[in-house]
């Protein structure tokens, strides 16, 4: 479990380190054309970590930070208009004790809403981004990344998406008692009979069906129970690095197939092979032992010293350096794979090491800009920008009223 | 005994069909009137808590148990009912809470599946709006604080649920407030006070039944919303430490809270409650012996343990549902027409002869008519004030959000 542990470390994030270490640096060259563009699209990103800041830090979005890779002044000035909150307890923590850190999460992301109606707006609909969008609000959406969180009840389930929570991520790294994680031992063979029920459930409910960091095996299983198209909330592709977490190019035209979306991980051992295979020869035992020690139970802190870690460690040579273009790379083989209606963002800030030059939430134009060089058409970029996620979650909601409808006519 | 309730207990036992049938027969037409008319609220209703573990029920059909459920709501007049969340004070920490939210969630699914007959309110407007469409409100109170496992993101995860009242306590005392279950009469702590506010900012009702008399005296000072007694009655009528005296009666009147009169037999019978005291030790003691003669056989100690309190609760008197009536009359004497109401503890609690169970509700809007009381001020009693404090709370709790609730 220790290098799985580095890799949630990994996994989680990294902010802005001081200067002398990591920053590529400079604002992003951003042309007039790309601005536009990235103005008037309706940019989502499905995965960011920040309410582990908000519990462990009570940290408030209203300010630019220093650390981390998220808050309101940065998520304007990168355009990102439609942020998913991560609901995440570690899938080591289960039963009441992991629902009741889910909630305290899920009242820190409203509560963020509350206290700045001007900048957020608490979104749990396509029509509700839209109308935030117009408003020239960002809209503050909530996944769920762990099915150990309903604690095997689809009771909970439901109040968690009467709460706003639009996606479920399945598994996180290990297995829970109806689903097989893509980094532990496959012990259900896929998804358990229960965790059919669940798949039906969140159709039933109009929540999203996330595949991100589930088996191969529960993948296939999830996309034959759906009703409604599935997302990948973050994860990158295996063609390019070899990483379980990501997902190969089978998978990806199984997902386009299904309608679905797979939204692109930024983390760096998602994105590098060379990295990937560098990290895993470390031992990175020792150094994980004492951010345990030093941050005890608070898990921002853990990703936060995991991340100045590891771009320490990519700024003096012991690991590669990892460059924010590899984000493109994947991003093109996806869509080239998948077809350009299959793919979007989907970064792991604030819990994920960021690439260079992708240092926090404000550089985000550099990836509309660089899918213009490539030679995309502003058409296909919005549509990864955000307009596949919200093709989706439409047809999620869609799915949804259909179930609702027909339970209803059957019954009372 | 009244020979009306006498002759309601004989057929009882015969038909619960003719039952309501006789009653109809009791009740004037002007009665009926004012009753169909009103919107009848009562705060305190344990349904979840008595029937969520049975596979199956649904409280869209009539059952021959319990007090409560829709086709009984609907004869009995009962337009708007609190279901009461409710988790034994023994549990405590996350477990509370994920039994809390599963007891929610069945509350709402409950209601999702009879949604042609009945909606779930969270507000005084909404209430309205079922009255005016036929439709059965069921709202959510919760009883004990223990159940918001002291953390403040719990509750407001509750409210943003829908529950519409918070129960400082149930009978033990929590880590922030006291219990009247307990001997030691501790307060509020710097937390409580917290927690009030918070509720306050929620727009949810804080509910000052089953604390200790300095807790509520702590928290109607923090207070900055009316609050509630969601089921107790009068000391001076019956001296139960769940009951409020008339000194804090007037602290609710000025505070424009309301106390809504619980139907309870031992909260309204002084007759009732000292017999209760006295023969207490020695059932107690009984049951106590249990374990001696019993140490290995659990299921025999339950049923002896049953066999017992009901040789002694044959021995008790009998309470009358009139006292209902004498216990609202006597708070309204003390702390006006605007600051009483209905909080029965339907399916929780025995209940008195004649009130055997929500049908039986036209009784009471029958006897405040015949006892004087204007058509307008029964209406008060009946839902009018509970339905004032709650747009009340919403208000101040609007203004202290300075926003909505979100969604």
């Amino acid at each position: 479990m220790k290098r799985l542990g580095w890799m949630a470390l990994g996994a989680a994030v990294l902010l802005a380190a001081p200067a002398t270490i990591g920053q590529s640096g400079d604002k992003p060259a951003v042309s007039e054309r790309a601005k536009r563009l990235h103005t008037r699209a309706l940019v989502v990103d499905t995965h960011s970590d920040t309410p582990q800041r908000m519990i462990y830090d009570n940290f408030d979005m209203g300010h630019r930070d220093a650390d981390g890779h998220v808050d309101i002044p940065r998520l304007r000035e990168g355009g990102l208009d439609a942020p998913f909150f991560s609901i995440w307890v570690s899938s080591t923590v289960t039963g009441p004790a992991a629902v009741k850190i889910a909630l305290r999460q899920i009242d820190a992301v409203r509560e963020q809403a509350r206290k700045h109606p001007n900048d957020l707006m608490l979104a749990t609909t396509v029509a509700d981004i839209r109308k935030a969008h117009a408003q020239g609000k960002i809209a503050a959406l909530m996944g769920m990344e762990g099915g150990h969180m309903i604690d095997d009840d689809l009771g909970l389930l439901r109040l968690y998406a009467a709460l706003g929570v639009r996606y479920l991520t399945l598994t996180h790294f290990l297995n829970n008692n109806w689903a097989d994680s893509s980094t532990d031992k496959p012990k259900h063979n896929g998804l358990t009979a229960f965790g059919k029920d669940v798949v039906r459930e969140l159709n039933r409910l109009g929540v999203m069906v996330d595949i991100s960091h589930v088996a191969d095996k529960t993948f296939y299983d999830a996309l034959e129970i759906t009703k409604a198209p599935v997302i990948a909330s973050h994860s990158s592709c295996r063609a390019i690095c070899a990483h379980r977490r990501n997902m190969n190019d089978d998978m990806m035209r199984a997902l386009a197939k299904n309608g679905g979306v797979m939204m692109i991980n930024y983390e760096v051992s998602f994105l590098s092979e060379e990295y990937r295979k560098a990290v895993d020869q470390q031992d990175m035992t020792i150094i994980e032992r004492q951010f345990e020690k030093e941050c005890g139970k608070n898990m921002a802190c853990q990703i936060l010293m995991g991340n100045r870690e590891a771009r320490a460690r990519m700024m003096d040579g012991r690991l590669p350096k990892v460059s924010w273009e590899k984000i493109i790379e994947h991003i093109d083989h996806a869509a080239k794979v998948a077809g350009v209606d299959h793919v979007g963002l989907g970064s792991d800030f604030d819990g994920a090491t960021m690439p260079l030059g992708m240092d926090d939430a404000s550089m985000m134009p550099r990836i509309t800009q660089a899918l213009l060089d490539k030679g995309y058409s502003e058409a296909d970029i919005e549509k990864i920008l955000g307009g596949n996620l919200l093709r989706v979650m439409e047809r999620v909601e869609q799915a949804s009223r259909m179930m609702q409808s027909e339970s209803r006519g059957g019954g009372k | 005994m009244p020979r009306s309730a006498l002759f309601v207990l004989v057929v009882l036992a015969v038909s619960g069909a003719v039952v309501s049938g006789v009653e109809a027969q009791e009740i004037s037409e002007r009665a009926r009137r004012v009753h169909q008319r009103a919107i009848v609220v009562d705060t305190h209703i344990d349904v979840p808590a008595s029937h969520s573990r049975e596979a199956g029920y649904d409280v869209g059909q009539r059952h021959s148990q319990g007090h409560v459920d829709l086709p009984r709501m609907r004869e009995g007049g009962l337009d708007a009912a609190f279901f009461s969340i409710f988790i034994p004070t023994t549990v405590t920490g996350p477990e509370a809470v994920k039994r809390s939210l599963e007891l929610i969630d069945w509350t709402k699914r409950q209601v999702a599946m009879n949604s042609t007959a009945a909606v779930l309110a969270t507000s005084a407007e909404d209430i309205r709006r079922a009255h005016k469409q036929g439709k059965l409100a069921i709202l959510m109170g919760m009883e004990g604080g223990h159940m918001i496992d002291d953390s403040l993101s719990a509750l407001r995860i509750y409210a943003d649920l829908g529950v519409r009242y918070l129960t400082l306590t149930h009978s033990r005392k929590t880590n922030w407030a006291g219990s009247s279950g307990d001997s030691e009469d501790t307060g509020l702590t710097d937390f409580g006070r917290e927690v009030v506010e918070e509720l306050n900012r929620q727009g949810v009702m804080v509910d000052l039944s089953h604390v200790s008399d300095q807790t509520f005296y702590d928290a109607i000072a923090t207070s900055k919303s009316p609050v509630i007694l969601s089921h107790s009655s009068l000391r001076a009528l019956c001296d139960h430490p769940r009951d409020i005296t008339d000194e804090m009666l007037l602290a609710v009147k000025r505070n424009n809270g309301v106390v809504q009169i619980t139907f309870v037999d031992s909260f309204i019978s002084q007759e009732l409650r000292t017999a209760e005291q006295a023969i207490a030790p020695e059932r107690d003691a009984k049951i106590a012996e249990l374990q001696k003669l019993y140490p290995e056989d659990e299921a025999k100690r339950r049923e002896e343990g049953r066999r017992i309190r009901r040789e002694y609760q044959a021995k008790l008197p009998k309470a009358s549902w009139e006292l209902i009536i004498t216990h609202i009359n006597h708070a309204v004497k003390v702390a006006g027409v605007d600051h009483v109401g209905l909080g029965s503890d339907f399916d929780g609690a025995t209940m008195p002869e004649g009130m055997e169970d929500v049908t039986r509700l036209p009784k009471i809007t029958d006897a405040l008519l015949k006892k004087g009381y204007s058509e307008k001020d029964v209406e008060k009693i009946l839902g009018g004030n509970l339905l004032r404090v709650l747009a009340e709370v919403e208000r101040v709790g609007k203004e202290m959000r300075g926003a909505g609730r979100g969604k």
